[in-house]
């Protein structure tokens, strides 16, 4: 906030208002934000025009057994013919079905945010309430070191250091001792796979999610806690019942770009998940794909596919993660306009 | 902030400099692609350019379906594959496939206890264990090949390549030629639709593969013979594979070389042929050529030129085809014959 009311300052001093309404550089100023503004409209949507006239063939090759089939084969580069359907052509033996994708990215995303939301939430509070006035600075400084590591990087990371544990420790040690528990039960695997990706994920959306948390609260005055702790609660009360309530758009606001970054995550997850084509997970440790990772590592062999479906298949997956984010996000605008209302609050 | 951005101008400028300084020089060639040639490629090119230093070859390992992919693109001038090409991907992008040199694939395996031993695998058992038919490694059916050997009961972790790969073509194709039902089922190719088996991993490239074996006790993984020496170091114990007639052979200079004449002689003119389950007692059933994919129509005239003088220098005797660079990466030179063909294809580069 500081940096942005010196950076006001500094344009007031140089540009009076006055001055700009004389040289009429506001119609300028504003003919400029409103096409800037326009662009970032008409950029997502040409984007997804764009994207869906090319994988338009996948979409009537592929038809509703896109989402209803766990079957992904590019066919057989080296059979003879071709198969139709609908019009179009494909490898023989071809079978383009997204539903392992699209359910192992909903479910990493969706765990990620149930490891995630609880652990950001705790260490933004005490970002701003508990920790010692003296050690935020540092405290601040590591979140947003955090924050800017490339996600490769926590890839690489996972690849050499966690994966082994997980494949040699942890999940022998779950699957032997705490196997009674659904999911947790099973083969240990290999330590690729849904603990991998989920932690990784985790490790990666925990800082952005506690720093936009934290600059809400911090926008917050103080004066709702210490109110609270006047009126005799703990502070735990004081945080959970006064401070998150007033600060629950800005949350779930938080939690959607999260929740956008996980689903969209490529690299890291790529590197840990291990891969799985054709199978659902079975516990915490099968290996799983997400959309974005299955984009990345099919497209070389899609290219190979001389019919092309391939390819447009895989842009058949861009555009449901697209679409699949899309609804996320609307439906969670819907859920935070109708709590709003309730309260008789403006949006 | 405006101080950094000034120097990241900089740098970028400085970099756009130093970059088409390079280019100036002389023509560079990019080669990319499978990850079972690369450690080849390194060697053959470190060498190369000893004595050609106004040619800078780049190398990189990424998988033959990228090499193939990015030939016909003509980002590469030189993909590397360890699969030929298709007829269907022929039919739309015509490319030269020249061998370079012949390979061959192990079956590893991670068994504390018995990395030591080779254990006798077949491609119907493996069949069984990639379609998930075959769950433990004290199965009926992988007992019955290896009698006085005490087999773990524990779940098998079938590792397969999640990229593009040659070497998952070559593993499919003994799978495929030895297996009806593997062949009426996910078929062959560098990508195929692998069974639904729970707990099977995807690794990438060689490297992932030789890592996620060696991470993973009780997994089974395929792995170019270029990588044996890793495999060795990583403790990795690798099978005796049951060939055409029965036999069970390891993986060597004599089992590749019967194999490789074996078919050899039923080479085509423009090399296409897989040399994988060959027929003889003493064959090793996965074996296959090197391929470079290249453009026989180069935009370039330079680097058409320089790319025919690599290529020859590769499969030429007292070039590339040296022992010195093969059993590095224990691959076995081309036969006579194959290298008279390969001449007349490199021949058609312009």
């Amino acid at each position: 906030m500081a940096s942005m009311d010196i950076r006001v300052g500094d344009t007031a001093r140089a540009v009076s208002p006055a001055a700009l309404q004389r040289s009429g550089s506001q119609t300028i100023l504003a003919v400029l934000t409103g096409l800037a503004a326009l662009a970032s409209f008409a950029i997502i949507f040409l984007m997804l025009f764009f994207l869906i006239a090319y994988a338009y063939p996948a979409i009537r090759f592929n038809g509703i057994e896109f989402f209803t089939s766990g079957i992904w084969n590019i066919g057989n580069q080296y059979g003879s013919g071709t198969m139709t359907r609908n019009g179009f052509s494909a490898q023989p033996g071809a079978s383009f079905g997204a539903l392992v994708f699209i359910f192992g990215t909903l479910l990493t995303g969706a765990l990620t945010m149930v490891v995630a939301v609880p652990l950001s939430l705790m260490v933004a509070l005490s970002l701003v309430y508990t920790v010692p006035k003296r050690l935020r600075p540092i405290a601040n400084a590591l979140v947003e070191l955090m924050a800017g590591v490339p996600s490769v990087v926590y890839g690489l990371w996972g690849m050499v250091v966690l994966v082994p544990w997980i494949g040699e420790k942890l999940a022998p040690w779950v699957t032997a001792h705490l196997g009674f528990v659904p999911f947790l039960g099973g083969s240990a695997g290999s330590g690729n796979g849904l603990a991998a990706s989920v932690f990784i994920l985790s490790l990666m959306v925990i800082p952005i999610m506690v720093a936009t948390t934290r600059d809400v609260m911090l926008a917050q005055s103080n004066s709702l806690f210490e109110a609270s702790m006047a009126l005799g609660s703990t502070s735990w009360q004081a945080m959970t019942r006064a401070v998150l309530p007033s600060v629950r758009s800005g949350v779930v606001a938080s939690v959607l770009l999260a929740f956008g970054r996980a689903l969209g995550e490529t690299m890291a997850v790529l590197m840990v998940c291990g891969a799985a084509i054709n199978s659902y997970p079975e516990n915490i440790f099968s290996p799983v794909n997400t959309i974005a990772a299955v984009i990345v590592s099919q497209l070389e062999s899609a290219l190979t596919d001389a019919s092309g479906m391939a390819q447009r298949s895989l842009a058949e997956l861009a555009c449901a993660l697209f679409v699949i984010t899309l609804i996320i996000n609307v439906v969670a605008r819907g859920i935070m306009r109708g709590a709003d209302r309730r309260e008789g609050r403006a949006a | 902030m405006r101080k950094t951005l000034a120097l990241a101008f900089a740098a970028l400028l400085a970099a756009g400099a130093l970059g088409s300084g390079k280019a100036m020089a002389g023509t560079s060639l990019l080669e990319t692609g499978s990850t079972l040639v690369y450690p080849l490629m390194n060697l053959w090119v470190a060498d190369y350019q000893k004595d050609h230093k106004d040619v800078q070859i780049t190398t990189q390992g990424t998988g033959s379906g990228t090499g193939i992919s990015q030939a016909i693109s003509g980002v590469a001038q030189i993909g590397a594959s360890d699969a030929y090409m298709a007829d269907s991907q022929m039919k739309s992008s015509p490319m030269l496939n020249i061998p370079l040199a012949i390979s061959a694939q192990q079956i590893n395996y991670n068994i504390p206890g018995l990395n030591n031993k080779h254990l006798h695998l077949s491609g119907p058992v493996l069949a069984g264990i990639y379609s998930g038919q075959i769950k433990y490694w004290d199965d009926k059916q992988i007992a019955e090949l290896n009698h006085g050997i005490k087999l773990p009961h524990h779940e098998i972790v079938p590792i397969h390549r999640a990229d593009g790969s040659g070497d998952t073509f070559i593993f499919s194709q003994y799978l495929s030629f030895s297996t009806p039902s593997w062949k009426n089922g996910p078929g062959y190719g560098t990508t195929i639709s692998w069974p639904s088996v729970g707990n099977a991993v995807g690794a990438n490239g060689n490297p992932g593969m030789v890592q996620t074996c060696r991470n993973t006790r009780y997994s089974i993984a395929y792995i170019g013979v270029s990588f044996l020496d890793e495999t060795n170091k990583a403790g990795l114990g690798y099978a005796a594979l049951k060939n055409r007639s029965g036999r069970f052979v390891l993986p060597n200079a004599s089992t590749i070389h019967a194999a490789a004449s074996a078919l050899g002689s039923k080479t085509p003119r423009d090399e296409r042929i897989s040399l994988v389950f060959a027929p003889g007692a003493e064959s090793y059933p996965i074996i296959n050529y090197e391929y470079a994919i290249v453009n026989p129509h180069q935009q370039d005239a330079g680097k058409a030129a320089d790319l025919k003088k690599f290529l020859m220098w590769a499969i030429a005797k007292d070039g590339g085809q040296q022992a010195r660079f093969l059993n590095a990466v224990h691959f076995l030179p081309l036969p006579e014959k194959i290298v008279q063909l390969s001449k007349e294809q490199i021949e058609k580069i312009k």
